[in-house]
């Protein structure tokens, strides 16, 4: 009774993980400043004075891929995508910094300048927050400045600066709830060159070509997993009639 | 785990499904005076942690990283894009358009309040200045028996030669509501806005101040939903939700598949 089983089924489970991620990428083709996620697989062998014959296979989401998705005109002054491969604070539900690619800007009701999905953007001293009634403006280097629509003349009032984030050289991690982190805590420094286009989205970096071909390659290596396991046990059934004295 | 990656790609295929409603919607609404074209707003939905960052992964090491799962993308919310429409002459005395920002305020039926870029108003049987459902613009402005040469000014002064006098009367000032956050308001049909908490309360004043658009008399906003762009959207949908089935019928195969082959 060979363990060959055991090795193989491991594979289905990685495939079956890797087309599950795919899926996910997939379904978020359209959602805004969205990075695909990676899936990592590799072998696993015990160490130790046996022969390494026996390597499993283990799957994990690592990372995402950062290259930036293409960026659509809107013509909306609180839509803002970000040039270069800067990322913006915003607070998490955690009261955290975290980071995301995702510029759909809106004002709460609260006066605080959040993105679509409902994070406060950070500034120097933390969220920015828009006076009631206030027009705000955005400005390339993420200045975003007021106008009192009741006194024309006033000049522009500046309210914050929205952090771009510069995270070369320190590894993020995309959380649990879709935001980048850095990957043993703590915050990014603040990327002085890094800039602002108002009235345009970055979308999605899903491409649909490509997660199409990575769905035929998961689905027939699944196929190529399982056969592994019918070959194993036409293997055993063998050794089993071999070993009949009759 | 073969289950949910059927389920991931039918959170796409509901995701996408719900864009096409938003856009069929448009689409429907391209000769609507007033109408304000809505844009669907995806997120992604919560992760699964299978494992921690920091579990241990033997005695002496820990894994460095956790392992997270997406489950899929959810439509989060549709916000309004609202951009000025273009200004169609009519020749019509009480066909109001807002070259800029805000809303005509009327007195929906209930009570509450409800706010409207389509000025295409009437004159009531009583007199007062009405919409076409025949709903009272507020404040409310009455335009007696008799009355010629109906004029509003830019800023909302609506004046008409009444009959036996020499002057234009003046009949009233029309009001333009704005809010702090318009993408807030909750479209509740036949043209009408209502405020929610998150557009925050409306705040009055004449036409042409403090932001607010000018009034401009004989014309009407025409629907700012622009043909070519919603096409444009309607096919992305439409080959979105094949990928996403494909999605489905794909993880099928693999379970058809250890299904014959074990």
């Amino acid at each position: 009774m060979d363990r060959l089983i055991y090795t193989a089924l491991s594979g289905m489970q990685s495939s079956m993980a890797q087309q599950r991620v795919i899926a996910s990428n997939m379904a978020n083709a359209q959602t805004l400043g969205f990075k695909a996620e990676l899936l990592d697989q590799r072998p696993v062998t015990i160490k130790g004075d046996s022969l390494e014959v026996r390597a499993m296979q283990h799957a994990e989401v690592r990372g995402a891929r950062m290259d930036t998705g293409e960026v659509v005109e809107t013509g909306q002054p609180l839509d803002v995508s970000i040039k270069g491969d800067a990322l913006m604070a915003v607070q998490a539900e955690d009261g955290t910094e975290a980071y995301t690619r995702r510029g759909d800007l809106a004002i709460a009701p609260t006066g605080l300048l959040t993105t679509g999905d409902g994070h406060p953007v950070i500034g120097d001293g933390g969220p920015i927050t828009i006076p009631l009634g206030g027009k705000p403006a955005i400005a390339p280097d993420g200045t975003v400045t007021v106008t009192d629509p009741t006194q024309p003349d006033a000049p522009a009032q500046e309210v914050g600066r929205i952090k771009l984030a510069g995270w070369q050289g320190s590894p993020v991690l995309k959380g649990l709830d879709g935001l980048f982190r850095v990957e043993d805590g703590g915050v990014l420094p603040r990327d002085e060159e890094a800039t602002l286009q108002t009235g345009s989205l970055e979308q999605s970096n899903v491409k649909p070509t490509e997660v199409l071909v990575e769905m035929i390659d998961a689905q027939r290596l699944f196929a190529m997993r399982t056969k592994m396991i019918s070959t194993a046990r036409e293997v055993d059934e063998s050794g089993a009639s071999l070993m009949r004295m009759t | 785990m073969p289950v949910s990656a059927l389920q991931v790609a039918r959170t796409g295929l509901e995701a996408q499904d719900a864009r096409m409603r938003v856009v069929a919607n448009n689409l429907a609404n391209v000769g609507t005076t007033g109408f304000k074209r809505d844009r669907a707003n995806f997120a992604t939905l919560a992760y699964q942690d299978a494992r921690i960052a920091g579990q241990r992964s033997s005695g002496e090491t820990a894994y460095a990283t956790g392992l997270n799962l997406g489950t899929g993308v959810a439509i989060q919310s549709t916000s309004q894009i609202v951009t000025q429409g273009a200004l169609n002459t009519t020749g019509n005395a009480l066909d109001l358009a807002l070259d800029g920002e805000g809303y005509f305020q009327v007195q929906l039926p209930g009570g509450q309040l409800g706010y409207t870029r389509a000025g295409n108003f009437t004159r009531s049987a009583e007199g007062q200045v009405v919409t076409q459902q025949g709903y009272i613009l507020q404040p409310a402005i009455t335009v007696p028996e008799g009355a010629t040469a109906i004029a509003v000014s830019q800023d909302g002064i609506v004046s008409a030669q009444l009959p036996g006098q020499t002057e234009a009367t003046e009949l009233g000032q029309l009001q333009i509501a704005s809010f702090a956050n318009p993408a807030g308001l909750r479209a509740i049909g036949d043209n009408f806005l209502v405020e929610t908490g998150a557009s925050g309360a409306a705040q009055l004043a004449p036409g042409g101040e403090n932001g607010r658009g000018s009034i401009r008399q004989g014309m009407l906003e025409a629907s700012n939903v622009n043909i070519v762009e919603e096409l444009v959207d309607m096919i992305e949908t439409q080959r979105a939700y094949e990928i996403n089935s494909k999605m489905v019928s794909a993880v099928d195969e693999m379970l058809r598949n250890a299904n014959q082959t074990l």
